[in-house]
């Protein structure tokens, strides 16, 4: 039971919530495998909570429909729907010990005493603070509290279990101590999950698939390694991942890879695009290779991009170095890890190589047509 | 030098403060102690003789019957509707929830003899003539500001995330509010019962224009007494009451922090 096995759990299908003259989710779908992790990824105001909010039931949708578990509960209040939610500030009752807050869900169900105790104990024990249960809450770190949170949504064994930005509360540090644990006890456990975020290294870290969103809508929904090196858009490009990009004009296609005219030079593309299209060229930084000797003798591989311009900044990053380099009044942007951009120096003329397979080709957004 | 100076001067600063507020409740307590009849300072011996008294004043029983009823009694209705506007305006999204949070807690500094004579006149053209409703009325407007107010204060600090925990969780609407936000709020219910009934109790220029003859809350029957035999029976009976509000506070305190009630915590 630790990895998805396909059979849909969450349903929504074609779901729009309005409000007032603002519509905050446009016809989405999305299904969610038992046991899967879906993140929703996407910039503040996108729609992630409210889509989050219209599954937990805290909400209802102008159109569409949402199932759980194969039962119909678009219009099913949320103590009917048996759904765990972490929030994002925890919302643990402050009246109530850590054991109180875990056992609420079980005594509102009003299940025997021993049933709570044991149930409680055992999810005490799975978040790791068996030793609290009689605290207070007010008297526990952020990082304690958060997993109080989790065991109080877990202890009633909920059909899916809903983040709203529940590690964002964290520092750095232990909230990607939290990353990795918490996917580990999901999978454990085999819990079916909704995560929503804006943070994309934890959606990479933990997701089966991400839905990037925008403005109210699905724009692609992947698994995260598909997501990173095939995005589908020119947003999700720019969401996920670092990208440098130039704009240019197809001038011929064939066997599904475009050659583009850009200020920087032809360059090639994958995509399918009619000649003469207004379209943005984009790569990721760290495909992108820089020789140092522009005199170089690969002149006929049809595989690779070639640009050669002069290098303008070396940005030093621990681990990895940023090279800005200008050509013809564009800058793009390379990526070398480790010391690979030791000699190189600002205003020493540099040649980019990369991939046609790692090129990527968008419609221009801003093109007039 | 001046540094120290300065918290010598407040410490002194404090204690007069302190001397001043206190002296007056300590000379009632003294007397209330008084063997002789004359309103005085004990200075030969102390008697509980005019303890012994108070229960056979004339119409005490009656009158303190009738305070305690209308205190509770007023201080209940306030609490409920007080509580509802405050959720009104901390939630409502109402386009004029600052003016009636104004509304609501401007009879706080209204003079309490404006408030009575406009009840007053106010009763008599509508031709509302039933004392004890008139009490009960004038005493929820007098109540209500200190009830709104501190459930004002007491909402803006609460998370209503808590109560779309408690639904998710298995509760209806209705029972987050009692399992969650009730016992959130208690300290601030607490302390909005408190001092309404405490602010009705003792209130004497709001009642005095709505009372009659026979229908007399114990601030006005006390003023009545003191008029007719200035004896230390009212130092006494004082005495008492201030004792019965310490006992209350103290009481509160225990259960859940006076720092609480001040709204000086979190
Ligand atoms: N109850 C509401 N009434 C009116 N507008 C709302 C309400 N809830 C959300 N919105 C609006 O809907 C849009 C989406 O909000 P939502 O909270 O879903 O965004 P989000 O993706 O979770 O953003 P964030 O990352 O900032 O949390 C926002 O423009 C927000 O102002
Ligand atoms: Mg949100």
């Amino acid at each position: 039971m630790s990895s998805p096995d396909g059979a849909p759990h969450v349903v929504i299908r074609s779901v729009s919530k309005r409000y007032g003259p603002l519509t905050v989710l446009d016809r989405v779908d999305l299904t969610v495998a038992r046991g899967e992790l879906v993140t929703l990824l996407g910039p503040s105001g996108c729609g992630k909570t409210t889509l989050l909010r219209l599954v937990a039931g805290l909400a209802t949708p102008e159109e569409g429909a949402i199932a759980i578990a194969g039962r119909d509960v678009t219009r099913v209040p949320p103590h009917r729907r048996n759904v765990g939610v972490v929030f994002q500030s925890y919302a643990l009752f402050p009246h109530l010990t850590v054991a109180g807050n875990v056992a609420f869900g079980l005594a509102v169900r009003g299940r025997p005493r021993e049933e709570i105790d044991r149930a409680v104990a055992r999810t005490l024990s799975l978040v790791r603070l068996e030793h609290l249960g009689s605290r207070r809450v007010s008297a526990l770190s952020g990082g304690q509290q958060q997993r109080v949170a989790l065991a109080r949504a877990l202890a009633v064994e909920p059909e899916v279990l809903l983040f709203d930005e529940a590690l964002s509360a964290l520092d750095r540090n232990l909230r990607e101590d939290m990353q990795v644990e918490l996917r580990r006890l999901l999978r454990e456990i085999g819990a079916t999950a909704i995560f929503v975020t804006h943070d994309q290294d934890e959606a990479l870290t933990m997701s089966d698939r991400i839905a990037v969103m925008n403005g109210g809508r699905i724009e692609q929904l992947a698994d995260p390694k598909t997501l990173y090196a095939r995005p589908a858009t020119l947003f999700t490009l720019g969401f996920v991942g670092q990208s440098t990009r130039v704009r240019g004009t197809v001038a011929a296609a064939a066997d599904g890879v475009v050659t583009v005219d850009t200020p920087v030079g032809r360059l090639s593309a994958m995509g399918h695009f009619a000649a003469g299209s207004p379209v943005v060229v984009a790569a990721r930084p760290e495909h992108l290779n820089v020789v140092a000797d522009a005199a170089g003798h690969d002149g006929g591989d049809r595989a690779r991009n070639r640009v050669d311009g002069r290098v303008r900044a070396v940005i030093f990053q621990g681990s990895r170095s940023r090279i800005e380099v200008e050509a013809g009044g564009e800058t793009l942007l390379a990526e070398l890890p480790g010391r690979g951009a030791a000699d190189l120096r600002p205003g020493d003329d540099a040649r980019l190589v990369w991939p046609v397979a790692e090129t990527f080709v968008y419609p221009d957004p801003e093109a007039r047509p | 030098m001046t540094a120290r100076l300065a918290v010598a001067f407040a410490w002194l600063a404090a204690v007069v403060t302190v001397v001043f507020l206190m002296a007056p409740l300590a000379t009632v307590v003294a007397a209330s102690f008084s063997p002789s009849p004359v309103f005085d300072l004990p200075l030969d011996g102390v008697s509980l003789r005019w303890y012994e008294r108070i229960g056979r004043l004339d119409g005490f029983w009656p009158a303190l019957s009738l305070s305690l009823q209308i205190a509770v009694l007023s201080t209940a209705i306030a609490l409920v509707i007080g509580t509802l506007a405050a959720i009104a305006i901390v939630r409502g999204r109402l386009p004029g929830a600052e003016a009636l949070a104004t509304a609501l807690v401007s009879p706080l500094m209204m003079p309490g003899l404006v408030l009575g004579i406009a009840l007053l006149q106010y009763f008599r053209a509508i031709g509302f003539t039933a004392t004890w409703s008139a009490l009960v009325l004038a005493h929820l407007i007098v109540t209500l500001p200190y009830v709104a107010r501190t459930m004002i204060a007491g909402l803006a600090l609460f998370d209503f995330t808590l109560v779309e925990a408690a639904r998710t969780l298995g509760c209806t609407y209705a029972g987050a509010i009692l399992r969650v936000m009730v016992p959130a709020l208690a300290p601030s219910f607490l302390t909005a019962g408190l001092f309404s009934f405490l602010a009705s109790f003792d209130n004497y220029p709001v009642s005095i224009f709505l009372t009659d003859v026979r229908t007399k809350t114990l601030p006005i029957k006390m003023l009545q007494y003191i008029e007719e035999a200035p004896d230390p029976t009212l130092a006494a009976l004082s005495t008492l009451i201030l004792a019965a509000t310490v006992i209350l506070l103290v009481a509160s305190d225990r259960l859940i922090g006076l720092h609480r009630m001040a709204g000086t915590a979190e």
